[in-house]
């Protein structure tokens, strides 16, 4: 079986949408059980309206969706109660961040209480990756470090650059027990075979980041990627089982 | 014909870069690649003095399936000259491979066009690695493209992760600008492109061997385009390009 680590649904204030029905559909032609989705940053900037959304989604999905709770660090202690609530109330799953399109530096030190609170809900984090000046590798291991019990997860490999020039600093931060990266949009694709024989093929995950990016050209990353099988295995689907405590059913 | 216009050898221990034309074989294999260009990923003149042979030796040792591209640094404008006319002109290299991030020399700067209007006089074209970092951006790149009409000007990566849309733009802006569409991860994008500025100018790269020329070759069929612009963006325009019988 196969499990998509991250997908958004919703109408995103930057110009992308898909609603949960287009991706059980995409997750259903390529044969993916089951997938993580957050929340877009809407237009109306309605945290808690969004969580709400996605939640409601999962819970009309069967099983097939899990929910990730978004919430802006901007919001300072409302961003707390944004989190305890999805989390306790709508029953989300983890944690996503996207310093990037909310504009906050994820080690900033308003962040932390976000960290930590994470850490009290025993919650994974997702941690939209490789923006310069917002969610750089190395200023990860920074938030990494603010939640040690927490597995934080780095989108993009780690890295978002061409020229995969900030590599080796996804390396570095990959020397935290508890950072794991996704696949998608990954630059190099040996990046993912070096990821599996230096860190283990615990430490990745496959996540077509649809729509943002393609969800067949994603899956086909992981698919073509030169790692034994059993860390395919791992990466497709044991590994996002085992850290958003999702049931063999799904 | 499947030709992938975009691969890396290089021996430079020191920086970890080690990709031998045996490794792009193998990887064209797997991926029914007929042919390639290859580059290094150093500079000439630079790190590695042995490039120009070691791309030449590569060619030779494996006959109409690589096809060497010589990457230069603008700086050393005489000696970039004579070692682009050697190249071409001597060992029949294909094309000319520049990279302003490793060489810190702008696109549009002075020694930088007189290569590129050299490559066209030599009837060859002109590679660029074209992303989302300073000095590589589509818009970065376009003034060269403009003071170089009669050369051709292939964005590597159309613009990488964040400047695709613009890669597409100037393309529209240029007829000489040709997309290359190596790791940049958006199948419809490659589509997009070959809408709007036709599938002529359009063409597969891997970057490989350590970007998969399989992953790379499947992302061109995702884009699902008409079987007659798809033989033309795997191999039909490459070969043109670069004077390959298809």
């Amino acid at each position: 079986m196969t499990v998509d680590g991250l997908a958004f649904i919703g109408t995103s204030r930057f110009g992308y949408e898909l609603s949960a029905a287009g991706l059980l559909q995409g997750l259903d032609r390529n044969r993916i059980s089951a997938g993580i989705v957050a929340p877009v940053h809407r237009s109306d900037h309605d945290v808690d309206r969004a969580n709400e959304d996605v939640a409601s989604a999962a819970r009309d999905s069967g099983g097939r969706l899990l929910a990730l709770a978004r919430v802006d660090p901007w919001d300072g202690d409302l961003a707390r109660d944004h989190l305890v609530r999805a989390v306790r109330e709508l029953g989300a799953r983890g944690l996503f961040l996207h310093p990037a399109e909310e504009h906050f530096r994820i080690n900033d030190p308003r962040v932390r209480l976000l960290a930590e609170t994470a850490g009290e809900l025993r919650i994974p984090v997702v941690v939209a990756t490789g923006y310069q000046g917002f969610s750089e590798p190395v200023q990860m291991t920074q938030f990494a470090r603010w939640c040690p019990d927490v597995p934080v997860v780095l989108t993009n490999g780690g890295q978002y650059n061409i020229s995969g020039l900030a590599q080796t600093d996804a390396g570095l931060a990959l020397q935290l027990d508890n950072v794991h990266v996704h696949t998608s949009g990954v630059y190099r694709d040996d990046w993912i075979e070096l990821v599996v024989s230096r860190f283990g093929a615990g430490r990745i995950l496959f996540a077509s980041a649809a729509p943002v990016m393609n969800l067949q050209y994603e899956l086909a990353r992981v698919e073509l990627a030169h790692v034994p099988q059993e860390a395919k295995e791992l990466m497709l689907d044991g590994n996002v089982r085992r850290l958003f405590g999702l049931g063999e059913g799904a | 014909m499947i030709i992938d216009m975009h691969m890396h050898i290089d021996d430079i221990p020191a920086l970890g870069w080690q990709m031998s034309a045996a490794q792009c074989i193998e990887r064209m294999d797997e991926a029914g690649v007929d042919a390639a260009a290859v580059m290094t990923i150093a500079d000439l003149p630079g790190i590695n003095p042995e490039a120009l042979d070691l791309i030449n030796a590569a060619c030779a040792d494996f006959p109409g399936r690589l096809y060497g591209f010589v990457r230069l640094h603008p700086w050393y404008r005489a000696e970039a000259l004579q070692l682009l006319r050697r190249a071409v002109g001597e060992l029949g290299f294909r094309g000319l491979k520049l990279h302003p991030v490793s060489s810190l020399a702008h696109p549009s700067g002075d020694d930088t066009v007189a290569l590129i209007q050299a490559a066209g006089e030599l009837g060859v074209p002109t590679l660029f690695h074209c992303g989302d970092e300073p000095m590589t951006t589509p818009l970065s790149i376009a003034p060269a493209a403009a003071a170089c009409p009669d050369s051709v000007v292939i964005l590597g990566h159309m613009g990488g992760y964040f400047h695709v849309d613009e890669a597409i733009e100037v393309a529209e802006q240029h007829p000489n600008i040709v997309l290359e569409t190596s790791a940049t991860p958006y199948p419809e994008k490659i589509r997009e492109a070959v809408e709007r500025i036709g599938a002529e100018r359009v063409v597969f790269g891997s970057d490989g061997p350590v970007s998969s020329p399989v992953l790379e070759r499947q992302k061109v069929m995702i884009a699902g385009l008409s079987p007659a612009d798809t033989a033309l963006v795997l191999g039909g325009n490459a070969a043109r390009l670069m004077g390959v019988a298809a």
